[in-house]
């Protein structure tokens, strides 16, 4: 019987066929639509983060025969699981990764730098934007082809804003100091009886950081100093969170709605700007071409206003790194660097997503620019202020400034002991890296 | 005389000589040992070392010594999670000994309500953390949640349950006492069934009524069942991670950071090892002496 079965088992190994084809394990976040797209190419017809990422996978595993792509999508952002992958010699060929993260995964040796490879495949990498050269970038080292770069938006009711006297020759009046903002606000709220703001404030942090960054680079300052330590106890500092501490304070925002009751706010036009990333573009855009939808005809999109000297956002990017892997064999190092150069090669599509492409040539080109808003957005590429590679664990500080941030905002602690406990508490962290 | 002595020699019977070790017995167990060395006490030791060292996932830098404990108590946030997590064993702990108690006494009857009953309170049990927590928060979620809506047909203005530091744990708690009220529940419940009849049946005749019949011989009898409920749920309840994870990532202003949700930060996002598992000993520290404090109580009572 055990001799039948072991004779079995040796037939049906036999009877399946070899697989000859390079293994190429990418490894992604962007969330699974394997039931709409799992088996489409054509990427100019994909939509959304999703969909556009599984079509580019699946036409290049189409133009290349003799690849194999092996997909694993992980919950965002999935750097437990590369870690854990990391640390047991587990690494994919090719991984998403934040640029705000790249910086701790690199100090310990574990990516390879990429820069002469890809400019050998054929990569322009000299053509990458400001802001996406940067989230890249470490020692004047490139480690990673830049996917896009993102930054919290204003995105528009304009309907809303109509109601609110808030337009002008078809161009939302947005404020160019604080005192205009509390203004504009105060008449959007007369004049609507809704809050100027939608904002997610509960059970989501992010956004506080993204505000909190933004508007201290904006007063001509820095969240970090030279030497890489944490400087929130600023007058800078403590200006932005007032500025939100008197959003909240005065009712002119939405309160205590999480992420996705704050989406569908603004998507039901419960408030005039919703403080967003370039992800939710295209949604808000599909959005304003449905009838009856509270954004019908009535949605535009800009980069935050200069309410200070400068006029800059904070940003952040999506990358491909590729971890060190001795195992790896040339053949699967090729492919993956053939994925790379026919990534880039769908720069376009991809900022059909709403993000800002990486290379300055998309940007300028009239393909990009007739996309809805994305001449508004333009200035970004520029505009976009990352933080400084120096800065390790930005993900684990991100969470800290954002929910301290929010203690603040909210009420629960005064703005200068905020200050003083989010310094402490990042600088512990930066002293024991 | 000789023979004599040889005869009684001879029917005297030989002294089996003891085997050194009984070799069949430890046969029996090996396999769960070997687990449970290779599963259980090799991890458990790993920590304590690792809790004397600096170091990531990836390796250790240098042992530090106490260093890393050192740095916990003088460390606010740990503070403040250690007070946050006693602070939800204190809420959740005696209210799944008493309401489990209550619903065992209520539904200890063979009637097919009664099993229909059993098994609804017990189905929360078997939910994963991720549907308790995506249900309770559709429930406390003011904008559009269900508590919010009734408060707003009421004409009240709704709360907002996870976004107040106040409130944010309570709602933890009841949302975990709703998830784990099965198991106590259960467990009383086959208590209560080895409690003699006659013992009931001598009550009545005594003239006892309900409440003397409660606590003179319904309680007594299921003590050593609340002792196994306490322990448990203290040995559970210590380990909070998945609700607050879930549902308020340990906001607002840190009003419901427990302890495990500081080691998983701690270790796995800001990649310091080696402190995380120094917070591991305290907590493994804490549920031992709060396990053994009941456990020695509980024993004395009975003795006395």
């Amino acid at each position: 019987m055990r001799r039948a079965f072991l004779f079995l088992l040796l037939v049906i190994a036999a009877c399946t066929p070899s697989d000859e084809r390079t293994e190429l394990r990418i490894q992604r976040f962007f969330g699974a639509c394997d039931a709409d797209y799992g088996g489409r190419t054509d990427i100019a017809a994909a939509e959304g983060e999703c969909g556009i990422m599984t079509s580019i996978i699946n036409a290049f595993e189409a133009e290349n025969p003799d690849i194999r792509v092996n997909r694993n999508v992980v919950f965002w952002p999935g750097y437990d699981q590369l870690t854990a992958q990391l640390a047991a010699n587990d690494a994919p060929d090719l991984v998403t990764m934040h640029g705000s993260v790249i910086s701790d995964y690199q100090a310990r040796d574990l990516l390879l730098p990429l820069g002469d490879a890809m400019a050998e495949q054929g990569i322009n990498t000299a053509d990458f934007t400001d802001a996406a050269r940067r989230a890249v970038e470490i020692d004047g080292q490139l480690w990673g082809l830049p996917i896009d770069t993102w930054a919290p938006l204003w995105h528009i009711n304009m309907n809303l804003f109509r109601e609110a006297g808030l337009v002008e020759e078809g161009e939302p009046i947005l404020p160019t100091n604080k005192e205009e903002l509390f203004a504009q606000a105060e008449q959007f709220r007369q004049r609507t009886g809704k809050p100027y703001f939608v904002q997610a404030t509960a059970n989501e942090y992010a956004s506080f950081t993204r505000n909190f960054y933004t508007f201290i680079y904006q007063q001509g300052s820095s969240p970090y100093t030279e030497d890489g330590r944490a400087n929130f106890t600023t007058p800078e500092a403590a200006e932005a969170l007032s500025l939100f501490r008197e959003i909240y304070e005065r009712d002119m925002t939405t309160k205590n709605q999480d992420y996705s009751a704050s989406v569908s706010g603004f998507l039901n036009g419960q408030g005039g700007v919703y403080l967003v990333g370039t992800w939710m573009v295209g949604t808000f855009e599909q959005a304003s071409k449905e009838t009856g939808h509270a954004l019908e005809s009535g949605y535009t999109v800009y980069p935050y206003p200069q309410l200070y000297g400068r006029n800059v956002t904070y940003a952040d990017g999506h990358n491909w790194v590729m971890p060190a892997d001795p195992s790896r064999t040339p053949e699967e190092r090729e492919a993956a660097l053939r994925f790379l150069e026919f990534f880039a090669e769908q720069n376009v599509h991809w900022s059909r997503t709403g993000h800002l492409p990486v290379f300055q040539e998309t940007i300028d080109s009239a393909d990009w620019l007739a996309l809805p808003h994305r001449e508004n957005l333009a200035p970004l590429a520029a505009n976009a202020q990352p933080l400084p590679k120096s800065i390790r664990r930005q993900f684990p500080i991100e969470t800290i400034v954002g929910q301290e941030s929010a203690a603040a905002v909210t009420g629960a602690k005064p703005v200068d002991q905020t200050l003083a406990d989010m310094e402490r508490r990042i600088n512990t962290i930066l002293d024991n890296l | 005389m000789t023979d004599t002595l040889s005869v009684e020699t001879a029917s005297i019977p030989k002294v089996k000589r003891r085997k050194a070790v009984d070799w069949d017995g430890y046969l029996f167990i090996a396999p769960y040992l070997a687990l449970f060395l290779l599963m259980i006490v090799t991890p458990l030791l790993i920590g304590v070392w690792l809790s004397f060292t600096k170091g990531d996932l990836f390796g250790v830098e240098r042992f530090v010594g106490f260093e890393n404990f050192a740095r916990l108590a003088g460390d606010p946030i740990f503070r403040e999670v250690v007070w946050n997590t006693l602070y939800f064993v204190v809420l959740t702990v005696p209210t799944l000994t008493i309401l489990g108690l209550a619903l065992a006494l209520a539904l200890n009857f063979q009637t097919r309500w009664a099993a229909v009953l059993r098994t609804i309170f017990f189905s929360s049990t078997v939910l994963s953390v991720t549907v308790v927590t995506l249900v309770w928060r559709l429930v406390f979620l003011p904008d559009g949640g269900l508590l919010g809506e009734i408060s707003e047909a009421l004409g009240q203005t709704p709360v907002a349950w996870l976004n107040d530091p106040q409130l944010a744990m309570p709602a933890i708690a009841i949302t975990t006492i709703w998830w784990c009220l099965g198991l106590p529940m259960v467990l009383y419940l086959a208590a209560l069934q080895q409690v003699p009849r006659e013992l009931y049946e001598a009550a009545a005749l005594d003239g006892a009524g309900r409440w003397r019949t409660l606590w003179s011989i319904t309680l007594p009898a299921v003590r050593r069942t609340t002792m196994i409920v306490i322990v448990i749920e203290i040995i559970l309840q210590f380990q909070l991670f998945g609700q607050p994870q879930l549902m308020t990532l340990g906001g607002p202003n840190n009003a419901t950071r427990p302890i495990v949700l500081f080691i998983y930060e701690t270790g796995w996002r800001q990649w310091e090892l080696g402190y995380a598992a120094a917070a591991a000993q305290v907590l493994f520290a804490m549920i031992m002496v709060a396990a053994m404090a009941q456990y020695f109580v509980s024993s004395r009572k009975e003795e006395a």
